[in-house]
């Protein structure tokens, strides 16, 4: 199997001056080079000349002696549903294509404030809704572990970037499983943080309530360098927690005699045997080394997808109006005002979005808000005490999809298949705690990752029990090819 | 046939300083287009709101004022609907239902009627806390002609107060009367500055006992709410009496033409998807602010004002006169806190300065057209301790400190006139007819002996009694000998 260096580890032997970070760029612009074509990662990519440039920038910064911040030299790929000032952003859209925003995301600034090196924007499901990667305006994303299959969704650009090696880190986006679904699909590592440890600010939204910017990587140890960078309160962002900057990336291994996991009989059955099969491998290997088992049920579980969806829906619905071809030129232009909006609207918007669009309208209508939105917020609150209870005592081991990466086109037809992807990963969308997703194993050649919950702000803990995991099954910085 | 009116008042807080979510200005008047905006403001995907605190102090402010029942924490909550100007093509609003949070529930208004100085009110329903949309510029013919219409954000997120009353209010005359003593109550209250271009819009809704409402929109100025309710209630009259039905519908008032016109028939409900947005977090409304909120009503609570200037002895007409210009109240007060005989104070602020201001054409809403509180206070001194009489104040004083404010006291005094005795003397000999005249009994020569020696005066300050009292005497003694 073929592994990259992890991106910690470059940056340290950037400083050491061990590896040149100029050879290091013209490694990962090779590879894109070598993979693009067939993988279709990048909506857009910086040209490489300035790419090379910055990295020349920072080993002359290194070798001077001047100080350089904690992603020195890394090459980061950023989803295109968050906003940059240097590269248009689309969300997928034909809608935003083209749109440069007039401002960085948080997130981005707090990127280049570290020395990352921003290579492209990844493609994504339209303003991420999917789980699959084929919805978006600019071509599907084909999973570098098998082209014909998918690299999950939404954020299944920075997967594939990261899986190929087109970057060393990525920013993703995770709505309903959107950063972890495509982790498990490309032998990769997401971590969905607490909601309001990282700043939305600069993120195009989807569902607002349940979504955060997630650090994308593969090592456990380079997300939770990503996550300290981008982590921490942001004057910006109302929903944002005013805590500190995390600090995870400094973590060690947890004891596996002083850990907890809850197996929970929702959380665990009802996914392929392949899956079943590696899943139980790795649990009865960590009890085995010391873990303590606990078997636990979560009821509301099986209410959580739909509670889920109709959330998201609503929420996307409302935030998806202001797309009128007005701010946001359409080509072309028609008549009146309304015909002008119309037409944007049914041109700029793909199948998945007007559905998505229609039934969040619906489901907020008079006489029916009850019935569907209220009644998911509810729904979303027992979840969310269920899973507080549970992550006070353990942390919650759960799959990460039901299924392998399908093939492509393979779900489309059947949107309830679709959105059955996300049964394992809206829980913790639902109930605002992070979630960690690592590669377990492979079944014939395709990558099968697994699922760590923990308390609010507990990101430590994943990182914790990932890098355990990572030590027993030696899956870190696995690539493609 | 009854009225029954109810209104529906936006002011802006534009007094804020900053727009309701971010830090542009809350006062836009005298920008270029499309220049006080930022990608908050603008709706631009991936911004996020951040409420402004001082617009919720201000408005707590205002509830309290209004005798609000106002909440432990305020939720902002989205209302859609598609227009030019609205840049999301939903407003961040509240709404008493869908888990909204309004800032005011169930106030009152107390205003005066003060040509019959009779206390009138009308119940609060609730004050909501939203932004204001942008604006649309049609150029070429208005709305109806124009082939193209100019969008301006400046305005767009700036901070507005929607004050919604119950249907308390009996005729176009109180309805006028109730705006202006509301916009009065929040100038005192530091909420509003309501001289401002476009500051305030009342919409009203008016029917007969029996009848259908009709809404009447575009309301800009007070003049106006009794204009547009008075012509409204004709319309409906008319309608009644040949025995027609009213309908409910909304119309729309054109100011220049002085007419309602139809707008919309208002057959259903509209449909807004109210819901809680999700970028902000409930608002808490804290002791602190309250009581904070408290003392500023307090002190600056218009009913109390007048109340404490009418216990000072003031003619209620000279009262309302000081109150309803800020800058004179200001000055009053200050003038009586320095001394100033409270009663004569009131006159020449209340009417002397402030007619000669008029007639001056200057603006009476800006303090610095008012002279300091000192020179008041000497003023109103030098009446009372006889030094000059209040004719000559009011008659060569006023007049030059109403055009040159900061003239010091002795330029616009006049010479005290010296030697009448003299003068008295001259008159007493030359007016040989009018002597004559008072001396056979006709008494009211005395008058124009008077007249005649205050014109050999001229210019120079002298009080007429002192000049009548010398005439007496001198008339006295020329009888006796």
């Amino acid at each position: 199997m073929r592994k990259l260096k992890e991106a910690w580890e470059l940056v340290r032997d950037f400083r050491d001056g061990v590896e040149d970070p100029v050879e290091h760029a013209y490694k990962v612009l090779e590879a894109i080079e070598r993979w693009e074509g067939r993988v279709n990662a990048f909506i857009s990519l910086e040209s490489p000349e300035l790419v090379v440039e910055e990295a020349e920038r920072v080993a002359k910064s290194i070798k001077s002696g001047e100080r350089v911040g904690r992603l020195a030299g890394l090459i980061v790929s950023v989803k295109d549903n968050i906003c940059t000032s240097f590269l248009p952003t689309t969300a997928g859209s034909r809608m935003l294509d083209p749109y440069i925003p007039p401002y960085n995301a948080t997130v981005v600034e707090r990127i280049l404030a570290e020395d990352g090196i921003v290579v492209g924007k990844t493609n994504l499901d339209e303003f991420a809704m999917g789980s699959t990667t084929e919805l978006s305006a600019f071509g599907p994303t084909r999973n570098p572990w098998d082209l014909e299959r998918v690299p999950g969704g939404s954020s299944g650009g920075s997967a594939a970037s990261l899986a190929y090696g087109g970057s060393d880190l990525s920013l993703g986006s995770d709505t309903g499983g959107s950063a972890r679904l495509p982790a498990a699909y490309t032998a990769t590592v997401g971590l969905k943080p607490t909601y309001g440890l990282v700043s939305r600010y600069g993120l195009i939204p989807y569902g607002n309530s349940l979504e955060q910017i997630s650090p994308m990587a593969r090592s456990v140890r380079d997300v939770a360098l990503l996550l300290d960078v981008i982590g921490g309160w942001d004057p910006l962002d109302a929903t944002s927690l005013k805590v500190d900057r995390p600090s995870t990336f400094t973590v060690e291994a947890a004891d596996p005699r002083r850990v907890t996991l809850c197996i929970v009989r929702e959380l665990v059955e009802g996914a392929e045997e392949a899956i079943e099969k590696a899943f139980w491998a790795l649990i009865k290997r960590l009890e085995s080394e010391g873990v303590e088992l606990v078997e636990e049920r979560l009821p509301v579980a099986s209410r959580a997808l739909p509670a889920y969806y109709t959330i998201a829906f609503a929420e996307a619905a409302s935030n998806l109006a202001r797309y009128d071809g007005v701010l946001y030129p359409m080509k072309g232009r028609s008549g009146s005002w309304e015909e002008h909006v119309g037409e944007a609207r049914v041109r700029g918007f793909g199948r998945e979005v007007k559905k998505r669009i229609l039934m969040g309208v619906y489901a907020l209508s008079e006489g029916y808000r009850d019935e569907y939105y209220i009644a998911a917020t509810k729904i979303r609150r027992v979840v969310r005490d269920e899973m507080l209870k549970l992550t006070r005592r353990c942390i919650v081991a759960s799959q990460a999809s039901p299924i392998l990466p399908p093939r492509l086109g393979e779900r489309l037809d059947d949107p309830l298949k679709l959105y059955a992807m996300d049964v394992y990963t809206v829980i913790a969308n639902l109930a605002g705690i992070p979630a960690l997703v690592q590669p377990v194993g492979f079944h014939d050649g395709l990558p099968i990752g697994v699922q760590w919950m923990a308390g609010p702000l507990e990101e430590g803990k994943l990182v914790s029990l990932g890098l355990l995991v990572e030590e027993l099954t030696g899956l870190r910085g696995v690539v493609a090819g | 046939m009854k009225a029954i009116i109810g209104l529906e008042i936006h002011v802006q807080i534009s007094e804020a300083g900053s727009k309701l979510f971010c830090n542009c200005k809350a006062d836009y008047r005298g920008m270029p287009p499309n220049t006080n905006v930022c990608p908050v403001c603008l709706g631009l995907p991936g911004a996020l709101p951040v409420v402004s605190r001082r617009s919720v102090e201000l408005a707590l402010t205002a509830a309290l004022a209004l005798k609000c029942k106002v909440p432990k924490f305020i939720v902002f909550t989205r209302k859609h609907y598609f227009y030019p100007d609205l840049p999301k093509n939903y407003q961040i609003s509240m709404f008493e239902r869908a888990g909204g949070v309004p800032i005011c529930r169930d106030g009152v208004v107390e205003y005066l009627d003060p040509s019959t100085w009779e206390w009138k009110s009308c119940r609060i329903r609730r004050i909501n806390i939203e932004e204001d949309p942008g604006r649309t510029v049609y150029e070429e013919g208005g709305v109806t002609r124009s082939p193209y219409a100019l969008v301006d954000y400046n305005r767009s997120g700036v901070p507005l107060l929607e004050i919604v009353t119950e249907p308390d209010i009996e005729s176009p005359r109180d309805a006028r009367l109730l705006v202006e003593y509301l916009l009065l109550t929040l100038e005192y209250l530091g909420v509003t500055n309501p001289r401002l271009e476009g500051v305030f819009r009342v919409d009203a809704n008016i029917s007969l006992e029996g009848g259908e409402r009709v809404e009447v929109k575009n309301i800009g100025s007070t003049l106006d709410v009794e204009r547009a309710l008075s012509y409204e209630l004709l319309r409906q009259r008319k309608i009644r009496e040949a025995g027609g039905v009213v309908e409910r519908e909304t119309r729309h008032w054109d100011p220049a033409r002085g007419v309602t016109l139809p707008l919309r028939h208002k057959e259903f409900e509209e449909e807004y998807l109210y819901f809680p947005d999700p970028d902000l977090p409930p608002v808490a409304i804290t002791e602190e602010m309250v009581e904070s909120a408290l003392k500023v009503v307090r002190s600056r609570d218009l009913k109390l004002l007048i109340e404490e200037i009418l216990k000072l002895g003031v003619q209620r007409d000279h009262a309302w006169s000081l109150v309803s210009t800020k800058p004179a109240l200001e000055l009053y007060r200050r003038v009586v806190e320095l001394g100033g005989e409270p009663q004569l104070a009131a006159r020449i602020i209340a009417v002397d300065l402030k007619g000669e201001l008029k007639e001056l054409g200057r603006d009476i809403h800006n303090p610095l057209n008012w002279p300091p509180a000192e020179t008041i206070v000497e003023l109103v001194k030098l009446v009372v301790g006889n030094v000059y009489p209040y004719d000559t104040i009011k008659g060569l004083v006023i007049p030059k400190l109403a055009s040159n404010p900061q003239a010091k006291l002795e330029e616009v005094l006049p010479e005290r006139a010296t030697g009448v005795e003299a003068v008295v003397e001259e008159v007493l000999r030359e007016e040989v007819k009018a002597v004559r005249d008072y001396l056979q009994g006709k008494t009211q020569a005395l008058n124009y002996l008077v007249g005649s020696v205050i014109r050999r005066i001229g210019k120079k300050a002298v009080d007429p009694r002192v000049i009548r009292e010398l005439l007496e005497k001198r008339l006295r003694e020329l009888a006796g000998s």
